[in-house]
């Protein structure tokens, strides 16, 4: 790399961005929301690279404690294999691709009690979502902590109501810089974002049926043909997904693309056969399509279409958004 | 045996005693592949017969199974295809079918049996999976050619032998049958027009939208259909999937126990440490298990014939890992000589050998040969440094009844290791040994060759190298030779064809 001269944008970004860092080992003061424009990364990643990416060695060695600390099993002599701390629960959820994690900022309150990961393999972005996490929470300890202490120095903020029963979008309407000043259920304590390729290394994370549900929102078209290999559908990592998915499990997927929604259908869906003929074993056999009146009721739906920032982009520029969601159906029987 | 010969690449003992018929060896070296007569060593067919017409100032006589008659200039001819491909600009192959035969390719890297009558093998270059008839006198004639879109790095076959698996470098798994079943009629998808998957809902950048709308004009204008690829074109299937370099592919089945029937697994490895346990078609797309343990890429898999519940795999980690490999269970990490980064494990063998005279006893040994394996940097990617290594030893352990495995001795043999098989009618092992490269050595060249074959039995607990009439044989007769006088560049390709694992390493390379 060169060392001349550095675009002063790029010095603006770096400061800024050390200056986010700086804050959060800070434990005293107000933690503002990161801005994402000083996160911004080209859209794309290729999936077939190395990258320099840390995963665990096995699903047995993945230290989450540090991701979720209010979720860090009390009894301290309960250790993985690596040593960490062990969870009260396991991670459940998973965004591929999570980007700036709207998601999973949209999603927090509404399954308070869920471990959910947002994985990402660009470190720009990656960094932002972690900062956006960290902020949140330590606004929502504030929060508490004004609440709890009616009485305390802080003036203003009359509009604080703890644990709101309203249900409708948590996420504000600029989810950078506002942040919010409103207690939400689980206290974000229940999200964290990963950098992880997941077409490479999701075992490396999770175990056989440990996941409930995974998310695939607005995914790398990746339009060119020759690019098609790189996309995050096809029918071998829907194995993948089914092997980490239980029986039951929801995959959803999500695109403004409207060929790739009927891509997404054809790997996930047998296609129409010719008459009599059976069509060939796939993955396919290991998912069923969701009804459109299950996903009316289903408030992850809502979330995944409004939410998103990439959702929020499309609605801005009149785009269509197209939803398919599948079942993990349970594991053919051997055949005799 | 003047000057330098190929060494024999891969060896697949046939046993056909049950059909009454004498056994086969099938061997390969360079761009052959050799039947011999395992009583005698007779060589009884060379494939392809070196028989030749449209090649210049080659003498075309006709005496196919004598020594050193295939053409020596394979090397030129290879490069001279290239430049044709070059100059045709890469739109469909020059598809002149005699010349294809002839040229394209250099090695036979993949070979297996199938039926005792079946040979399968992966010519290298042109990436063909050619299946040959072997009768009853051992002559080859292929019967089929079929074209994959990668390089394979595996090849093996179903349970029942009547499908072929082959795994590739980008990290597929496709089944397709032994015999093609009938003409095959690629489903054509019903031509329609292009259409970017890209619409102005999609993109939105004004040079995203130019190139969109330059996209349409191009598809208004060009109205013409692409050439049909040639690959893939035939019955197939695409089983399993990794998004990484596939090493590695066996087919294993479990036999039945109290709880189970039995049950066909497909085991598969890849370069990102992976162990994968799918299960057998047709329901390769259902993964039953990840075997997580290796930090390097894993190269060999090998499920004893004697005990499938095991597995040993090994890779670039300085270790071997003995597995329940059902249950990810590691059952042994088992030290290799070297540190770590340098060993490689060039292969695994599982053995099995009748009683002998000198052995009451049922012989069960695993063998391990390692590969010298040097990490291709900016600094060496043209001088690789020459790394002494272990690969001229063949590491020899025996499974125990608590399925962990001890080391027993190591053999020393006069060249690299490259392939081993397993004679059980006559309680001996057989060797390939590198005649081109010195002892321990991958990029050093010999200044003439050696026998490539090496033969060993147990004798109260030691193997000892054995008197066999076959290897005698056949080391006399040799393999082909290669010209004379090779160019730096052609030595380093024969180089990397044989010696390869070395790249698989990662090289923590910059990020974004």
């Amino acid at each position: 790399m060169a060392t001349q001269k550095i675009p002063a944008k790029r010095m603006k970004r770096e400061e800024y961005r050390r200056n986010v860092q700086a804050q959060q080992e800070s434990t005293d003061a107000v933690i503002k929301m990161p801005q994402k424009k000083f996160f911004r990364q080209r859209a794309h990643a290729n999936p077939f690279s190395d990258h320099r990416l840390e995963y665990p060695l096995s699903p047995a060695h993945m230290d989450w404690s540090s991701h979720y600390p209010a979720f860090v099993d009390p009894d301290t002599s309960k250790t993985n294999l690596s040593g960490g701390r062990k969870l009260t629960k396991e991670v459940e959820v998973v965004d591929i691709g999570c980007g700036f994690g709207g998601l999973m900022v949209g999603l927090a309150p509404l399954l308070p009690d869920t471990l959910m990961v947002g994985m990402e393999i660009r470190t720009s972005v990656l960094e932002y979502l972690s900062s956006r996490i960290h902020a949140l929470r330590s606004q929502q300890q504030r929060l508490k902590n004004k609440a709890a202490n009616p009485s305390s120095t802080e003036p203003q903020d009359t509009s604080t109501q703890p644990e709101s029963a309203e249900s409708t979008a948590p996420a504000p309407a600029n989810d950078d810089e506002i942040g919010t000043e409103k207690i939400f259920p689980g206290n974000f304590e229940n999200i964290t974002a990963i950098r992880s390729n997941t077409m490479k290394f999701l075992p490396n994370f999770f175990g056989h049926n440990q996941l409930s549900k995974i998310f695939i929102c607005f995914p790398d078209p990746h339009f060119k043909a020759r690019k098609h290999k790189a996309r995050i559908v096809s029918e071998s990592l829907n194995s993948e997904y089914a092997y980490v998915l239980r029986p039951g499990g929801l995959l959803y997927t999500i695109t403004d693309v409207e060929e790739y929604h009927h891509w997404v259908l054809r790997h996930f869906l047998h296609g129409e056969q010719p008459e009599g003929a059976a069509p060939a074993p796939s993955s396919k056999d290991l998912f069923e399509r969701v009804s459109e009146e299950e996903l009316a009721l289903d408030p992850c739906v809502r979330v995944m279409k409004y939410e998103t920032e990439e959702s929020k982009k499309v609605t801005r520029n009149k785009g269509n958004k197209y939803v398919a969601v599948f079942r993990r159906k349970a594991d053919p029987e051997w055949p005799a | 045996m003047a000057g330098l010969q190929h060494p024999f690449q891969c060896l697949r003992y046939v046993n056909r005693q049950s059909a009454g018929q004498s056994d086969i060896l099938i061997a390969t070296a360079g761009r052959n592949l050799y039947s011999y007569d395992a009583s005698s060593g007779q060589r009884l067919d060379l494939w392809p017969q070196p028989v030749d017409a449209n090649v210049e100032d080659k003498s075309s006589d006709a005496a196919p199974a004598s020594e050193s008659q295939a053409p020596p200039e394979k090397r030129r001819k290879l490069s001279s295809t290239s430049e044709e491909q070059k100059g045709a600009k890469s739109e469909s192959k020059p598809k002149d079918s005699n010349k294809e035969a002839s040229n394209s390719w250099t090695n036979i890297p993949l070979v297996t049996v199938a039926h005792g009558k079946y040979v399968v093998i992966m010519t290298s270059e042109d990436k063909c999976v050619r299946v040959l008839s072997l009768d009853n006198e051992g002559k080859l004639q292929q019967l089929s050619a079929r074209t994959m879109p990668k390089k394979l790095s595996a090849l093996t076959l179903t349970p029942d032998e009547n499908n072929i698996l082959t795994g590739d470098k980008f990290g597929d798994v496709y089944t397709f049958p032994l015999i093609p079943s009938g003409e095959y009629v690629k489903v054509q998808a019903p031509a329609k027009s292009y259409e970017p998957s890209a619409t102005n809902l999609t993109v939105h950048t004004k040079r995203n939208l130019e190139s969109l709308e330059q996209q349409m004009r191009q598809a208004a204008l060009s109205k013409t259909n692409q050439a049909e690829r040639v690959v893939l074109n035939f019955e197939h299937q695409l089983i399993i999937g990794h998004v990484s370099l596939l090493t590695e592919l066996i087919s294993v089945t479990r036999p039945a126990d109290n709880r189970v029937g039995k049950r066909n697994y497909i085991l598969t490895a890849d370069r990102d440490e992976h162990i994968r346990v799918s299960r057998g078609v047709p329901q390769a797309h259902v993964i039953e298990q990840f075997c997580f343990g290796h930090t390097s890429f894993v190269s060999s898999l090998s499920v004893p014939s004697f005990e499938p519940k095991v597995l040993i795999s090994g890779g670039g980690d300085n270790y071997l890992l003995v597995w329940d490999w059902l249950e990810n269970q590691i059952l042994q990490k088992v030290q290799l000589p070297g540190s770590e980064g340098e060993t490689t494990v060039r292969g695994i063998w599982d053995v099995s050998l009748a009683p002998t005279a000198d052995n009451a006893e049922p012989v069960k040994a695993i063998f391990v040969a390692l590969e010298g394996c040097v990490p291709i940097t900016i600094d060496n990617i043209y001088n690789p440094p020459n790394i002494k290594s272990r690969s001229s030893q063949l590491l020899c352990y025996a499974l125990e009844s608590d399925n962990t495995i001890t080391h027993q001795h190591t053999l020393q043999l006069s060249g690299n290791v490259l392939e081993l098989v397993g004679i059980d009618s006559r309680g001996s092992i057989l060797v390939a040994v590198d005649t081109l490269r010195q002892s321990d050595s991958t990029s050093a060249w010999k200044s003439s060759s050696q026998p490539p074959l090496e033969s060993f039995r147990l004798s109260s607990g030691k193997w000892i190298p054995a008197e066999d009439s076959m290897v005698i044989k056949i080391n006399s007769e040799g393999t082909t030779s290669l010209p004379t006088t090779i160019e730096q560049k052609e030595e380093k390709e024969l180089n990397d064809s044989m010696y390869n694992l070395g790249n698989l390493r990662k090289r923590g390379d910059y990020d974004e």
